[in-house]
């Protein structure tokens, strides 16, 4: 290697990321496993012993997991759609669909109380209708907070999937239904399994998205917390940042967990991709 | 970010507002008199930092700093925050603060710790003028509530047909799957044990009891309000019908829902004290005094009240009319609060929070 001088030009973008980040997480899981000077899992072993936190990480991943999925439900066709148009026309959709991500968490969820609310929008609508007599719960439970996140996340799904979708070879279709695949089969077998990276991108971004949000769950949910309120409520109220950090060295945990089982995944759908 | 530009923007209208009246406020002794502490009168201005909540901010700017700021020659800087996050910006020790404002659950939480200086009494002199409960409300060594607010119910008379009278009305089926209760972790949540407990017919609060009651209660609690905000919405969507909430946010449930109405429970209502300290460590001692005296002048507090922005504890503030509406006055009112002991609620919070996300924030 005669471009060892190359290496330098890693270093301001390193020793950034050493300082504000690599130290604070080291710092912030080291400080879990001492307690009183020596070495314990104690603080782990609570956690995990105690019915009542493992509510709490079931009901933030269950969330987490909806959301995922549905956002793949809905941006899959969005993004495909977007990916066929004309350069100037994706702009405008690729515009439209990042949208949401301009308004702050705050109004977006303050909208969404307007509009799922004992006397919003939807209950009125289907009490006009006749379709219910009473309204229903929506806000204030685990489906708001799903709909809210849903709604803040969607678009990074469409644009990590219109990424990949795009780059797609048209004359691939072409040739897979010349050569006698059904649309359907030719989208099972050629677009999907090239569209893969973007899905496993896309899927991370909202996943983590979801586990991490604040805002969105503390102002649509009701009674139930979710982790990330739990671990505000340890740090800011309680302060207690032993606990606090503790929940969020599992919450690390579980996202490269995540991450690791969505990359074996990917490699099980399209083993060359 | 938008704490930031409201920052900016009430900074902004403050400095044109004081441009157009500029200096008419001379008054009989009630203005910050520049006293022998600043002899410095035409040096450089001193630096009084001051960390508060960041609400009505234009109106402190304009009424409380800036006449102060001229009196003294001092530059006051603001922290803003909520009382978790502006104490823990103390523990940690990195911040250069003054002068603190906090509800008194979160004054003892400093005090306890030792994070808070000892007032000298001699130097604030308006303490002679303020209601006896609001003089030492964390003892003689510490600082005194500027102001007192109670906690009280309000509920929307188009949905609450029978008259509330008694805390133990949020538990009438008139309430079902439509009252809000505040989230302890919050300033009024240890009151809300205390009220449960009253409920369940205990003379002395009886936590057992209490949250027996309070589990009674959760399946028609729509959700605990961390925030007077979520009430204030709530109350507006017509999500809930009512529930606990302090007197002086009524003007705004009054100004969403014309039906709206605020009573003091016939057992009484809560004292929601707001405590002034000075902060362990603070170079300008005399001069943070200086001010806390200034914050319990006449001037100021009637100006507050007037402006609905504090509840006085000034017994030499008179209001009339309209002028009372929202605003906790008259010493007849302030005799009758039940005030919790701060330092019971401190050893007990911890284990209370732990109970009430096991037992009822399901």
């Amino acid at each position: 290697m005669k471009k060892t001088y190359l290496y330098w030009l890693l270093l301001p973008g390193l020793l950034f990321l050493a300082v504000f980040m690599i130290i604070p997480i080291v710092l912030t899981i080291g400080s879990t496993l001492f307690k009183e000077g020596s070495f314990t899992f104690a603080g782990y072993l609570q956690f995990f012993k105690d019915p009542y936190f493992l509510k709490i990480l079931l009901t933030t991943l269950e969330v987490s997991v909806a959301s995922t999925l549905l956002s793949v439900l809905l941006g899959f066709p969005v993004a495909y759609y977007i990916s066929q148009k004309a350069p100037r026309r994706k702009g405008v959709l690729l515009a439209l669909a990042i949208f949401p991500l301009l308004t702050s968490p705050v109004v977006r969820s303050f909208s969404w109380m307007v509009i799922l609310g004992r006397k919003g929008l939807i209950n009125n609508a289907l009490i006009w209708l006749g379709i219910v007599d009473k309204p229903l719960e929506i806000l204030y439970t685990p489906v708001a907070m799903m709909i809210g996140m849903l709604h803040l996340f969607l678009p990074m799904m469409i644009i990590s999937l219109v990424g990949v979708l795009e780059n797609i070879d048209s004359d691939l279709i072409t040739a897979a239904q010349s050569l006698g695949a059904s649309r359907v089969k030719a989208f099972r077998k050629v677009v999907f399994p090239l569209a893969m990276p973007g899905l496993i991108i896309g899927g991370i971004l909202v996943f983590v998205g979801s586990l991490t949000a604040y805002t969105t769950p503390a102002l649509l949910g009701g009674k139930q917390r979710v982790i990330s309120t739990f671990l505000y409520q340890n740090a800011m109220t309680l302060n207690d940042w032993f606990s606090a950090s503790v929940i969020a060295t599992i919450m690390i945990a579980i996202t490269f967990v995540v991450v690791g089982l969505m990359n074996k995944l990917s490699n099980k759908l399209n083993p060359k991709g | 970010m938008k704490k930031l530009m409201s920052g900016l923007l009430s900074m902004t209208l403050a400095s044109v507002l004081l441009a157009g009246c500029g200096g008419g406020k001379a008054d009989n002794g009630a203005s910050p008199s520049a006293s022998a502490s600043d002899s410095n009168a035409k040096g450089e201005p001193t630096k009084l930092v001051i960390s508060t909540w960041g609400f009505s901010e234009d109106f402190f700017k304009k009424e409380v700093y800036e006449p102060f700021e001229k009196a003294h020659n001092v530059k006051i800087v603001t922290e803003i925050g909520n009382n978790a996050e502006r104490l823990n910006k103390i523990r940690q020790g990195s911040s250069d603060v003054d002068i603190m404002y906090l509800s008194d659950y979160y004054a003892q939480q400093a005090i306890d710790e030792g994070l808070f200086e000892t007032i000298d009494r001699s130097k604030i002199s308006n303490l002679d003028n303020i209601y006896d409960i609001a003089k030492a409300p964390l003892g003689e060594q510490y600082g005194p509530a500027y102001t007192i607010g109670r906690l009280g119910i309000a509920y929307n008379s188009d949905m609450v047909k029978q008259d509330v009278t008694s805390w133990s009305d949020l538990w009438s089926p008139e309430f079902k799957n439509n009252v809000t209760m505040p989230n302890i972790t919050t300033t009024s949540g240890p009151m809300i044990i205390d009220i449960a407990s009253k409920v369940a017919g205990q003379q002395t609060l009886n936590e057992d009891a209490a949250f027996a009651k309070l589990k009674e209660l959760n399946p028609s609690v729509v959700k605990y309000y961390g925030k007077t905000s979520e009430f204030v919405n709530m109350f507006s969507q017509q999500e809930i019908a009512g529930g606990p909430i302090m007197e002086m946010y009524f003007k705004d449930l009054k100004a969403a829902v014309p039906g709206a109405k605020f009573v003091a429970p016939k057992e009484g209502a809560y004292a929601v004290m707001n405590t002034v300290n000075i902060v362990k460590g603070s170079k300008n001692k005399e001069l943070a005094e200086e001010f806390i005296n200034w914050h319990l002048s006449k001037e100021v507090q009637e100006k507050s009240a007037k402006a609905k922005v504090d509840s006085p504890v000034n017994t030499q503030v008179q209001l009339a009319g309209d002028e009372t509406e929202g605003v906790t006055y008259g010493a007849d009112v302030i005799n009758k609060l039940v005030k919790l002991d701060m330092k019971y609620v401190n050893e007990n919070i911890k284990n209370w929070t732990d109970r009430w996300n096991r037992e009822l924030a399901q």
